[in-house]
């Protein structure tokens, strides 16, 4: 009997300490509220009961729905936050651990949707320039029977998919709620760019025993017939189609421009404000981010380093300031001593070759070998002199012979207008250290590595006239990565340097090549990654985002200078206002100001 | 091998489950030992004052919508005939013009609610929409009145969390009946006094912002009126305890 007692104790002892409820199952959606908008979509111009800010609110009237037929748009799903909203049913499945049979993630799955995990493990956060994704990055934790999930690392998205932006710094915060066989889902969206209080939404799902979710291919085929590099948008002030809901439905304009007084009935209530958290501090010294395979970048250094670290030794894109070199060799130390080259590579034995030699000891890794720049500003070029001391190139033949010092150092690889600058050769600049110098140019359109470097091609390819006259993309054909040095930023509004080359349409053609290079891997995400200048990795949804942004900006400003207004009255009429809460700054080494500047002086007229 | 359980055995179980189902509240001396009352269990605390954040179905909420503007919702036929035939100017004159503002209609309008505790057993809900007056009746259903009201019937009940009292957090769950005919929307879409309404509050802070949400998932069940068996949507409400309340009356437009 005392068994019996123990044995109902331990029972009683081995309940969860917090509820777990089970919301794996098919749940058929309940379209009874927004039936309209969520099949088959909400009209044009409605932007009622939504929080939004003017930003939101301007680019929502200079949205054009055609633009969802560019490629980059075709097989966009519904991001995190909307996706309830969607017309589709949803799969939650669980993965269970075997060992404690803890339930440490939900999976939800849509019509149209990528995996969307939600982890219950405890495990932490990406960093904050990790790549952002349709889903973000989901953690959860239970308050009683409701599943609290926290998703940060969202892509740029829409709060309705009538134009209304929902930006990437946006984070959502959901509550699933199970009410017997019903699902209620409340999700808050809070975005510090588009919306001025938080938006919360509920939806409502039932359990179906019978539903399945089919498969949802999608291909993207060309759908309209446009110019190259044609955004679809409307010039502000020019959406013959603002009106047509108010008028359709009887309801005053005002209100439907949305907006926070229209989601409360009565005003808006004060707002205590809250203590926030003080901003994590950026972690000091040299951060490494895993990008793909032997692939990594390394931030803090003033701009991004991409390099490639493995058998036969380091390649970085840039080197970043002269300050922080010593931090970036010891990084690339660092990532230099986490490879394993005890074993040999796959097939390496031969006649020649030993397959059994000593493994207890491992072989010194190789040297930085080549530095490549993707232009010639000093927070990407300031590490060349010492990554160049601290490295070496392998020579031999004729040129060892004939040259001393050619095994000295690693080789610098750059576009000639690069080295022209960098020793003075084109007036008004400063000549830099011998040793910062490239040492290998081009002057068409690139040039690739004559040889596979860590298991892959690498091919630099010139961009004329964009960033500056000397812009470089690096594309590691085998790791599917490519350092965008300057031409693509996460951080702010393209930095064009009118006096050293740069235009604004360079920009966008670069933006554009990066898009035609990159394939994603599925419904517009993944796939080949991008690592701007500056800022988070990307993908090619989040380089099309940013070329529709500068292309939409480029119009507006063309169009203004070719009625003849003068850079005041363009900066006047605010031609970036709906993304300045994006990209603007009002200090700084780039701020708005320059770059409409800029835009407006090399657009052209 | 059989074994049975002997008596004394039996006798050990049954005071361990008897331990177990006890009381989590100790009865105070010199009364009887019971189950503490509802007020005392409460897994969640919906007291103070709530406001409807309007940010779905806003053209039939916010606006009285036009007559046989029907979209979003699943009803019978018989349904369609009776909104499409409304006329408020007659509800007025009846004095039916509080028909949008019954237990299976009001808590779609916009405007403030607020929950606080009747006695021990009973929540009342007022809302600003209507000036009305919901009361949430714990334990055994009371007696029917003679004559169904607007707000009908209303018998709570806590879900615990886990399904076990003690665990600290839940929700509450009403279930409503007895209601006067009404309108689900204003413009006219019926629910009949066969209607039965079974509503869950749940209370959730989002530390983002720390907001506290009151969320309402309501299901009506109509036979007469409803081509579903259950006709669900769902409500969220923001704390707004400091902010004034101003009831307004029933309108029939």
């Amino acid at each position: 009997m005392k068994k019996l007692i123990v044995a109902a104790a331990l029972l009683l002892a081995s309940t969860p300490a917090h509820a777990q409820v089970d919301f794996s199952g098919e749940w058929a959606p309940r379209f009874w509220e927004d039936q309209p908008e969520r099949v088959p979509g909400p009209e044009l111009g409605d932007f009622l009961g939504i929080p939004i800010s003017d930003a939101a609110r301007l680019r929502a009237e200079a949205w054009d729905a055609s633009i969802q037929t560019l490629p980059e748009w075709q097989c966009r799903p519904h991001s995190a936050d909307y996706i309830w909203r969607g017309p589709s049913n949803l799969r939650i499945t669980k993965e269970v651990d075997p060992v404690s049979r803890e339930t440490t993630a939900f999976h939800a799955e849509w019509l149209r949707s990528v995996d969307r995990a939600i982890y219950l493990d405890g495990r932490p956060r990406p960093p904050a320039d990790a790549l952002h994704t349709w889903s973000g990055f989901s953690t959860a934790r239970w308050i009683g029977d409701i599943l609290e999930v926290t998703v940060t690392h969202l892509k740029e998205g829409y709060l309705r998919r009538n134009g209304l932006p929902r930006s990437d710094r946006a984070t959502l915060k959901e509550y699933w709620i199970r009410n017997g066989n019903y699902l209620t889902v409340t999700a808050i969206v809070h975005d510090p760019v588009y919306l001025t209080e938080p938006f919360i939404r509920t939806t409502d799902y039932e359990l179906d025993l019978h539903q399945r979710v089919p498969p949802y291919p999608c291909a993207v085929v060309q759908e309209v017939e446009r110019e190259k590099g044609q955004i679809p948008h409307f010039l502000p002030g020019a959406n013959p189609y603002m009106t047509e809901f108010a008028t359709k439905h009887k309801i005053p304009v005002a209100s439907t421009r949305g907006g926070a007084t229209t989601m409360y009935p009565g005003g808006v209530p004060p707002r205590t404000a809250v203590a926030q958290p003080p901003a994590p501090a950026s972690p000091s010294g040299i951060q490494v981010l895993p990008v793909r395979g032997n692939i990594f970048v390394l931030q803090g250094a003033g701009a991004n380093i991409t390099a490639s670290v493995g058998r036969d030794g380091v390649l970085v894109v840039d080197t970043g300031l002269a300050q922080a070199s010593d931090a970036v060799i010891a990084a690339l130390r660092q990532l230099q001593g986490q490879l394993d080259l005890r074993a040999p590579p796959q097939g390496f034995a031969a006649e020649t070759r030993s397959s059994v030699a000593d493994r207890h000891i491992e072989p010194p890794a190789k040297p930085i070998r080549y530095i490549v720049n993707t232009h010639m500003h000093p927070d990407h070029t300031g590490g060349n002199e010492k990554l160049r001391q601290a490295g070496r190139t392998y020579t031999g033949g004729n040129v060892a012979g004939t040259i001393e010092d050619a095994g000295e150092g690693a080789a610098i690889l750059s576009h000639e207008n690069v080295m022209l600058r960098m020793t003075g050769q084109i007036a008004g600049e400063q000549t830099s250290p011998s040793d910062a110098v490239p040492t290998d140019t081009f002057y068409g359109e690139g040039m690739k590595l004559s040889h596979f470097f860590n298991g892959e091609g690498v091919q630099l390819m010139h961009q004329p006239a964009a960033h500056s006259d000397g812009d470089t993309l690096v594309y590691f054909r085998g790791s599917d990565v490519i350092a965008a040095g300057d031409i693509y930023l996460t951080t702010s509004y393209p930095l064009i340097d009118a006096k050293r080359g740069g235009t604004i349409d360079g920009v966008i053609a670069g933006l554009n090549r990066i898009l035609d290079t990159v394939i994603p891997e599925f419904r517009s995400e993944g796939g080949t990654l991008v690592i701007p200048g500056h800022g988070r990795i990307s993908d090619s949804a989040d380089v099309a985002y940013y070329r529709d942004m500068v292309t939409i900006i480029r119009d507006r400003i063309a169009a203004m200078a070719q009625k003849g207004m003068t850079l005041e009255q363009v900066r006047a009429a605010k031609p970036t206002a709906d993304y300045d809460g994006r990209y603007g700054a009002t200090t700084g080494v780039w701020t708005t100001d320059m770059f409409i500047e800029a835009v407006y002086a090399t657009v052209e007229r | 091998m059989n074994r049975t359980f002997a008596p004394s055995h039996l006798r050990t179980l049954a005071l361990l489950a008897a331990l177990l189902v006890q009381p989590a509240v100790a009865a105070p001396q010199g009364r009887p030992a019971g189950p503490p009352p509802p007020r005392a269990v409460a897994p969640v605390d919906l007291t103070g004052t709530w406001l409807s954040v309007v940010t779905e179905d806003w053209r039939w909420r916010m606006v009285t919508p036009p007559k046989g503007d029907l979209a979003s919702l699943p009803l019978t036929d018989a349904a369609r005939k009776v909104a499409d035939a409304w006329d408020p100017a007659r509800d007025t004159a009846a004095g039916e013009q509080c028909r949008a503002y019954g237990a299976a209609g009001v808590m779609r309008l916009p405007g403030r609610v607020r929950f606080s505790w009747q006695n021990d057993t009973a929540i009342r809900l007022e809302t600003e929409a209507g000036t009305q007056t919901r009361l949430l009746q714990f334990g055994r259903r009371a007696a029917a009145p003679a004559r169904p009201g607007w707000q009908g019937v209303s018998v709570a009940d806590w879900q615990f969390a886990g399904g076990r009292r003690g665990g600290g957090t839940g929700s509450l769950r009403v279930v409503t009946t007895n209601m006067r005919p009404g309108y689900l929307r204003k413009n006219g879409v019926p629910y009949s006094a066969e209607a039965q309404l079974t509503e869950y509050f749940n209370v959730v802070t989002d530390a983002t912002s720390n907001d506290t949400w009151l969320i309402v998932t309501t299901m009506v069940e109509d036979p007469q009126y409803l081509s579903v068996p259950r006709f669900v949507t769902s409500s969220q409400f923001k704390k707004v305890d400091a902010s004034p309340w101003n009831p307004t009356p029933c309108m029939a437009e």
